[in-house]
This record gives C-alpha cells, sequence and structure tokens, in this order.
C-alpha cells in the first residue's frame, strides 16, 4: 500500500509501516485527538512534537493499541500497519505489541537482573533459539553490552539512568519488534545518556520503524527524518482536543514550515 | 499573542538594526567615494578611510554576536532564515565597504594626473545608480519586501551597460600616457561600482529566501 505525501513544493511516495488515517481518540464522550492522518516510513526516524496536551503520547500509544488498558478510551478512524488495521475485531493485541515495541520516559527495567530484563519477552512469547546469543545481541545492539558483560546477574536497577533506559530498549528489541515507540526516552536523563540514545537511534532505524514522542524540538531536529506538529484547541469548557497541524521532512519543519502556527510554535512564539 | 523567547527576538531585532545601519553607512560611503574620485575631494577620501574602519569594528563585533546567539539559542525556522540572510548581509556590507576604499585609494593614486569630464560622468552617473539600489535593498529587507527586492536586477542593468561601456571610453582618451593612466584607474573605480550594484542585487536575493525559504538567483548577469 502506498500513501502520497504532498506538500506545497514536493510529493514523495513512501511505502507507509503505519497509514494512520481520520484518527480519533475518545476519553469518555471527551475527544482527546481529532481527525489525525499521517504516514509512518519505514526505517525511519518519525518525531511527534507540541505542545502539552496536543495529544502526541495519545496519538503515539494508538499504534500499539496501548489505549486499550485506559478505562473508557475509545479509537475511531484506522490506523493500518502494513495495510491491517490494528483496532480489526481480529487482531490480537498482544501480538501487536510484540511487533510494535515501546519504550517510556522513565526507564522502567524490571526488579530482576540485567539479563532476566532482556529474555523476559522472549521467554513469554516462547521464542526459538539460543537465549544467551539472544540477550547478548539485544544488548549489543541497544549499546549496552560492554557495559554490563561482566555483571549480567546483578539488578537492572543498579545501573544509571541513561544505562536503564538504553536497558529498556534492549528489552524492547529482544522481541524482534519491527517498531519502537518511544514516548519522550530522554526526559529523565542528563545530556551525555542523551546524546547515546540518540547516537543509538541512528544506529536503529537501520533495523526498526521509529516513533519519537518529543518535547524537545531540539532532539527532533537532530534525530527525526519526518517531523508532525500538533497543536490544541481548547473549547470553551477548558477541554483540550489535539490535531495535526502539520507533517513533512524535518529539514522543511525546522528551517520553513508551511504553516504559521508551526512556525509561531517551534520560534517560541506560540501564543 | 505572547513570545516566549523575546529576549532572543529582542537579540535578532537589535542585529538586524546594526546591519541596517552598516547598509546606511555603505549607501553614504559610495557618495564619498565618488566625491573622492570625480570631484578630488581629499576630505570626503579619509571620511571613507575612517567610516570603512568602524564598518570593519562592526562586522566584527556582529559576528562575535551571531556566533553567540547561534551556539546559545539554536534558531529554528524563520529565526534560522533570519540568522542566516544576517551572517550574509555582514560579509556583503563589509565587502561594499571595501570596494569603496578601493576607490578613494585609486582617487588618492591619480590626484596628480589629468582627467576626462566624459568618464568622470560616468562614474558619477553609476555612483547615483547604485546609492538607490542600497536603499531598495535595505527597504526590502527591513520591510521583507519581495516587490521591492524584484526591482533589483532591473536597477542593475544600466550599472553593469556603463560598465562595460567603460572600456570604449578609456580607448577613446587616445595617445596621452598619463591621461590613459588615470582613465586606466577608472575601469577599476567602475568595475568597484559595478561590484556594488552586484551586492545590493544579492542582498534582495537574501530577502526572497527570508520570506519564502527558497535560495534563488534573480538573473544571471553576464558580466558578475
Amino acid at each position: 500500500m502506498t500513501s502520497q505525501l504532498t506538500t506545497e513544493r514536493h510529493a514523495l511516495e513512501i511505502e507507509p509501516v503505519f497509514d494512520i488515517d481520520s484518527l480519533n481518540v475518545y476519553y469518555g464522550d471527551f475527544r482527546a485527538v481529532k481527525d489525525v492522518s499521517l504516514p509512518v516510513a519505514g526505517n525511519e526516524i518519525t518525531a511527534l512534537i507540541g505542545p502539552s496536551g496536543c495529544g502526541k503520547t495519545t496519538v503515539l500509544r494508538c499504534l500499539n493499541r496501548m489505549n486499550d488498558l485506559i478505562e473508557g478510551a475509545r479509537v475511531e478512524g484506522w490506523v493500518r500497519y502494513h495495510g491491517i488495521n490494528l483496532y480489526d475485531p481480529g487482531v490480537d493485541p498482544v501480538e501487536v505489541r510484540r511487533r510494535i515495541g515501546m519504550v517510556f520516559q522513565k526507564p522502567n527495567p524490571f526488579p530482576k537482573s540485567i539479563y532476566d530484563n532482556v529474555a523476559f519477552g522472549p521467554r513469554i512469547a516462547r521464542l526459538q533459539g539460543d537465549l544467551d546469543d539472544l540477550v547478548e545481541e539485544s544488548l549489543t545492539r541497544a549499546a549496552l553490552w560492554d557495559e554490563v558483560r561482566d555483571k549480567l546477574g546483578d539488578p537492572a536497577l543498579a545501573l544509571s539512568g541513561g544505562q536503564q533506559q538504553r536497558l529498556c530498549i534492549a528489552r524492547a528489541i529482544a522481541t524482534s519488534p519491527d517498531v519502537l515507540l518511544m514516548d519522550e526516552p530522554c526526559s529523565a536523563l542528563d545530556p551525555i545518556a542523551t546524546l547515546r540514545i540518540e547516537e543509538l537511534m541512528f544506529q536503529l532505524k537501520k533495523d526498526f520503524t521509529i516513533v519519537i514522542v518529543t518535547h524537545n524540538m531540539q532532539q527532533a531536529a537532530r534525530v527525526s527524518d519526518r517531523t508532525a506538529f500538533l497543536s490544541v484547541d481548547v473549547n470553551d469548557r477548558g477541554q483540550r482536543t489535539g490535531r495535526l497541524v502539520e507533517f513533512d521532512t524535518t529539514d522543511k519543519i525546522f528551517t520553513a514550515p508551511s504553516e504559521k502556527d508551526t512556525e509561531d510554535y517551534i520560534t517560541g512564539r506560540f501564543g | 499573542m505572547s513570545d516566549r523567547r523575546s529576549h532572543f527576538h529582542d537579540e535578532l531585532a537589535e542585529l538586524e538594526h546594526t546591519m541596517y545601519d552598516v547598509g546606511l553607512r555603505a549607501e553614504h560611503m559610495v557618495a564619498l567615494a565618488v566625491s573622492a574620485v570625480v570631484d578630488r575631494n581629499e576630505t570626503a577620501a579619509d571620511e571613507v578611510l575612517a567610516m570603512d574602519a568602524e564598518i570593519d569594528r562592526l562586522y566584527a563585533a556582529t559576528h562575535e554576536r551571531w556566533m553567540q546567539l547561534m551556539a546559545r539559542q539554536q534558531p529554528m525556522a524563520s529565526d534560522l532564515r533570519i540568522m542566516s540572510v544576517l551572517l550574509h548581509l555582514n560579509i556583503t556590507l563589509e565587502r561594499m565597504g571595501d570596494q569603496t576604499v578601493n576607490m578613494v585609494k585609486l582617487a588618492k593614486a591619480t590626484s596628480g594626473l589629468p582627467h576626462n569630464e566624459r568618464i568622470a560622468g560616468q562614474i558619477r552617473e553609476m555612483g547615483d545608480l547604485v546609492r538607490p539600489m542600497i536603499r531598495t535593498a535595505l527597504q526590502a529587507f527591513a520591510l521583507r519586501d519581495m516587490d521591492e527586492a524584484l526591482l533589483l536586477p532591473a536597477m542593475d542593468e544600466p550599472v553593469d551597460r556603463l560598465n562595460r561601456n567603460m572600456y570604449r571610453e578609456v580607448v577613446a582618451c587616445g595617445p596621452d600616457q598619463h591621461l590613459l593612466e588615470w582613465a586606466t584607474r577608472m575601469m577599476m573605480v567602475s568595475r568597484a561600482l559595478e561590484r556594488i550594484g552586484d551586492q545590493a542585487v544579492d542582498i534582495g536575493e537574501q530577502v526572497a529566501f527570508l520570506v519564502t525559504g527558497e535560495v534563488r538567483e534573480f538573473n544571471d548577469h553576464v558580466d558578475r
């Protein structure tokens, strides 16, 4: 399936991993996200940026049905993953989350050993093959192996924050997902640990499609290939509904965005 | 609408104001340099040299401030484009000043030589054409006015034509070696004025980039 991404200056064709189409998300009768449509290209990093309450994390969580776990959450529209609507009744959300892994804002390793954290998913999924090799490979791809190879039995919680986050990335990729969703993965990390994660993302995108939510615009500019800017409308009852303002290549968004709302947000003139 | 980066935007506005001010100085220096050449006005010549020293100082200060803002503020979108344009303008205006210094040096070198009214008249005419170009470029920049910027190529055409014609005027000076020496130097003055005209067009192109985000050449100048 092919989606046509058109901007004023150029049209490009990409084979999307996700085709988000007219997505609306409700919490009870409150609409948190309105009519978001955008494609996510494979082996690229797509960044979702926007002010607090614009629904960027909500959109991200729709991509592996994490919102199913929230009482009263309801999704309208389509999230097609390789052409299959993730919200079709026959789709198994557990399998969805195996293929579409997630890394959260705060590193959240299990209170287990480093080894058991990485081996956890493969054991649950009963993946075939040598578990030791899989743990080493996952830790290597997460750029953590050299730091932990001699202490795999140590508690994961003894690692530094940056190491814990890379462990969570290793844990996420151990089940051989296709996509990594990252919800502000560096917001709890210091600048050096942040740069390590960003460098890691460049490596990971060779094998995975990455969608990242970040409050840090410089981070979006540094790491992403395409950027979606979401804004928020507030109704007279104070309810905030997110909407997509602009989606384009990151180069375009951060040098000459087409929409004034994007321009105002990126340059800090957001009112 | 509140500006959440008002401190940075105030700094940008200040740098922009400095560039505008330097542009006005450059325009005045053109008038003085032409007078130094054509009227043999030594006071004007000295004033150009003094003003150039000040432009050089402003160039260095602007460049330093620009670097600090880039490092500390990491501008994006239109802020990034204005930063790019400011860097370009800083260099272009400093070079305009340098061209007027070249003219003054030629004036000093030819002060004892005979001169030709016809050539002097053409130099004066070129100065009168180039100065409004600088004004127009600055105005287009200050107002982000594409229409104004697009006037510049047409304004540059007679300057280019006069510069091309200067060779014939020099040859027509005949066998008088002293007059020929003066006239040959005037070809270099003509070239300096022609370059200043081109630099004004460059500023117009920067305005177009600022407004549209696209880099473009207004036209191909045959003899640029």
